[in-house]
């Protein structure tokens, strides 16, 4: 048995899923290796073009001039949003370790993040829209790309954690339940620094 | 002696007549939204009458058509008798078809009490009270006659709905008639305002969340066919939601001439409100993992999945929602019309969809039609439950900066037309999302409608008291 997936192996998620899939499902990944070979990227890309995004061009609401912010106040946004991504990629591997032992999927950890890597990858790579910070065009960049995603969780949850279709499947959907939670949570954060004046000045 | 299951099936088969009706309205009023010139100067097809049909439609045609039809089910099969009064429960179903009908009607004519969700007139008003009293007497002299001692959880929810919404309904439509058409409230100002949101926010607590997690607590567990996970839980869950729910609504009015105690106070209920929330979550995901081979061969367990997962995250976005520092960010922006279809499409339609694919071939004793339609079915509605609250996180969020963007002399930045003419992208993107929501509605009503048709409803009779004892906790 392989104890290593391919370094790669988020790419695959593009190309060949479901190989990609049988291919994590013989590995045994060490946690370490995922989390910086391949999760402290996933959520430093995001950032890095966030920043570069609106440093350039300012994020575009739709009505009006660009809003454009302070580079001190960009490399905090980009700090926290490197954070939040680092934080929720790790607790979510962490919180679906927790629920497999409910679904009889695996214990390795390592399975669990090379799992939440696979499902961030086409997430990340449609981020690159935020060099083009214009609110709309993200939001239609991401669809597909949040979609993509959701049939990665639900298609390769089983066989990554070996829990068969039907408890995958319910797996799956409590995954996306606490993902929900966690986006609902980051626009809550973000919301209250800003009215707390940390971000885009509003007349609060 | 048979159960009366008649007046169920028409309720179901009513409510999804209005689930038709109330999302073509929405989809119709988000069309609208992004071509203004749709309603062609035609007073019934202008927005502010469509939407108040829209909301109608779907709350009171399609959900308490539903509560009322699986109330009147899970009653019986949980007291083991059958319904006490079944004239008056058909009396209750047919007056409140027609009440809706004739209050849709009213709405597009013009008559409104102006009240959110309350819009209908006097009339109405007392017409609703009627039959919503009639519902009681119904429920709960049937609970009064049952064979059984223990009250199952349910029932509790379904009493809750009941009692709360008869008193939030008789009070805050208190009003003094002018004309046929035309009442004043008898409350005035930020009075008026509170009770308003003291009715507003617990018609959703009471009939959206309480009444629906009857339903819950009923057919998840048919539907796993294993008890629920933890039944003193559940008990629990109820108290603690029955109580803190009731003190919620002031959050509603944050920042406005209501006392500022007052709306922290509604605020930290609010919050408060999380725990039973997802200590019922946490009880029926427990109770459908355990039961998950059915998975295989039940497409409307899925449904239940789903709507537990968006019920989740509803009634933890709405508690943040309170947060006075959010809320004045995310007030008056389509980040709340966002989160209430979190709750309305994901929750609600979702466990109602569920539970009829689950119910319908019983009632009539025949498989469901078709269950790849159903799966597609499933596909839709979580496609475009997705989409909906995606589109509208990212038009609320814009509305909230640009709202509140002010200029080097403090003047707003922005008028409000061009906000609005900039929300024209997510519109559309919220246009495609309730299309593919409602396609999947229609694809339901097919689906139920060969299966019962040509059939006839099976009779069913209470099973013997001596089995009912054990039956109330696993079986109910």
């Amino acid at each position: 048995m392989r104890t290593l997936p391919s370094s790669w192996f988020p790419l695959g998620a593009l190309f060949a899923p479901q190989c990609t899939f049988a291919e994590l499902a013989a590995a045994t990944p060490d946690p370490a290796r995922i989390l910086f070979k391949h999760i402290l990227w996933l959520a430093l890309a995001p950032a890095v073009f966030v920043f570069v995004g609106s440093s350039l061009f300012g994020w575009r609401l739709g009505a009006g001039e660009p809003l454009r912010l302070p580079q001190e106040t960009l490399t905090l946004i980009a700090m926290g949003y490197f954070l939040a991504l680092l934080v929720g990629l790790t607790s979510t591997a962490a919180v679906s370790r927790w629920m497999a032992a409910t679904y009889g999927g695996r214990d390795a950890l390592g399975a669990h993040l090379a799992l939440v890597a696979l499902v961030a990858t086409p997430l990340v790579i449609a981020s690159a829209v935020h060099l083009f910070p214009h609110v709309f065009v993200n939001v239609l960049a991401l669809i597909p790309a949040l979609l993509w995603s959701l049939y990665l969780l639900y298609a390769g949850l089983p066989t990554v954690l070996g829990t068969g279709p039907e408890r995958g499947m319910l797996m799956a959907s409590a995954l996306v339940g606490c993902l929900l939670v966690g986006a609902v949570t980051l626009l809550c954060v973000s919301v209250a620094l800003w009215a707390s004046g940390i971000g885009p000045a509003i007349g609060v | 002696m048979r159960y009366h299951d008649p007046v169920v099936r028409a309720l179901v088969f009513c409510s999804v007549i209005w689930a038709l009706v109330g999302m073509a309205a929405g989809v119709y009023i988000a069309a609208e939204l992004v071509w203004p010139t749709l309603d062609f100067g035609w007073p019934a097809l202008s927005y502010g009458r469509l939407r108040a049909l829209h909301t109608n439609a779907v709350i009171f045609g399609f959900g308490v058509s539903a509560l009322m039809g699986t109330a009147f089910y899970s009653v019986q099969r949980t007291c083991h008798v059958p319904l006490a009064l079944p004239r008056l429960a058909w009396f209750c179903a047919v007056a409140w078809q027609l009440g809706v009908a004739a209050g849709g009607a009213s709405l597009l004519a013009g008559w409104t009490g102006g009240k959110e969700y309350a819009e209908l007139e006097w009339p109405f008003d007392i017409a609703i009270a009627i039959v919503w009293v009639s519902f009681g007497v119904v429920f709960f002299l049937t609970i009064a006659r049952r064979a059984v001692r223990p009250i199952y959880v349910s029932n509790w929810f379904y009493g809750a709905l009941i009692i709360v919404i008869a008193m939030l309904h008789i009070v805050n439509s208190l009003a003094v008639p002018v004309t046929l058409s035309k009442s004043y409230s008898l409350f005035a100002g930020a009075q008026d305002a509170i009770v308003q949101w003291w009715y507003g926010h617990n018609a959703v607590g009471f009939l959206l969340t309480g009444g629906f997690l009857g339903m819950l607590y009923y057919f998840l567990p048919k539907q796993a066919d294993r008890p629920i996970w933890s039944y003193r839980l559940s008990i629990l869950a109820f108290w603690a939601f029955t109580y803190s729910y009731i003190w919620a609504g002031p959050h509603h009015l944050h920042y406005s001439a209501i006392p500022e105690w007052v709306q922290s106070l509604g605020m930290v209920m609010s919050l408060v409100l999380l725990a039973p929330s997802w200590a019922t979550m946490v009880n029926g995901v427990m109770t459908v993992a355990g039961a998950w081979q059915k998975l295989k061969t039940d497409p409307a367990l899925k449904f239940i999945v789903l709507s537990l997962a968006f019920y989740g995250l509803a009634t933890f976005e709405g508690p943040m929602m309170s947060i006075r520092s959010v809320n004045v960010v995310s007030h008056f922006t389509d980040w709340t019309i966002g989160h209430v279809h979190s709750g309305a499409l994901g929750w609600n339609a979702m466990i109602t969809f569920g539970t009829f694919y689950f119910l319908v071939p019983r009632l009539v004793g025949a498989p469901l039609r078709s269950v790849r339609l159903a799966n597609i079915h499933f596909w839709l509605a979580l496609a475009g439950t997705m989409l909906y609250v995606l589109a509208m996180w990212g038009a609320g969020v814009s509305q909230g900066l640009l709202w509140l963007a002010l200029d080097d002399i403090g003047e707003l930045s922005f008028s409000f037309k061009d906000i609005m003419a900039s929300m024209a992208p997510y519109y559309a993107l919220r246009l495609v999302a309730g299309l593919l929501f409602f396609a999947g509605a229609v694809l339901m009503a097919a689906n139920l409608w060969w299966t019962v048709r040509g059939r006839c409803t099976v009779a069913v009779a209470p099973p013997s008291v001596a089995d009912a004892a054990g039956a109330m906790r696993g079986e109910a």
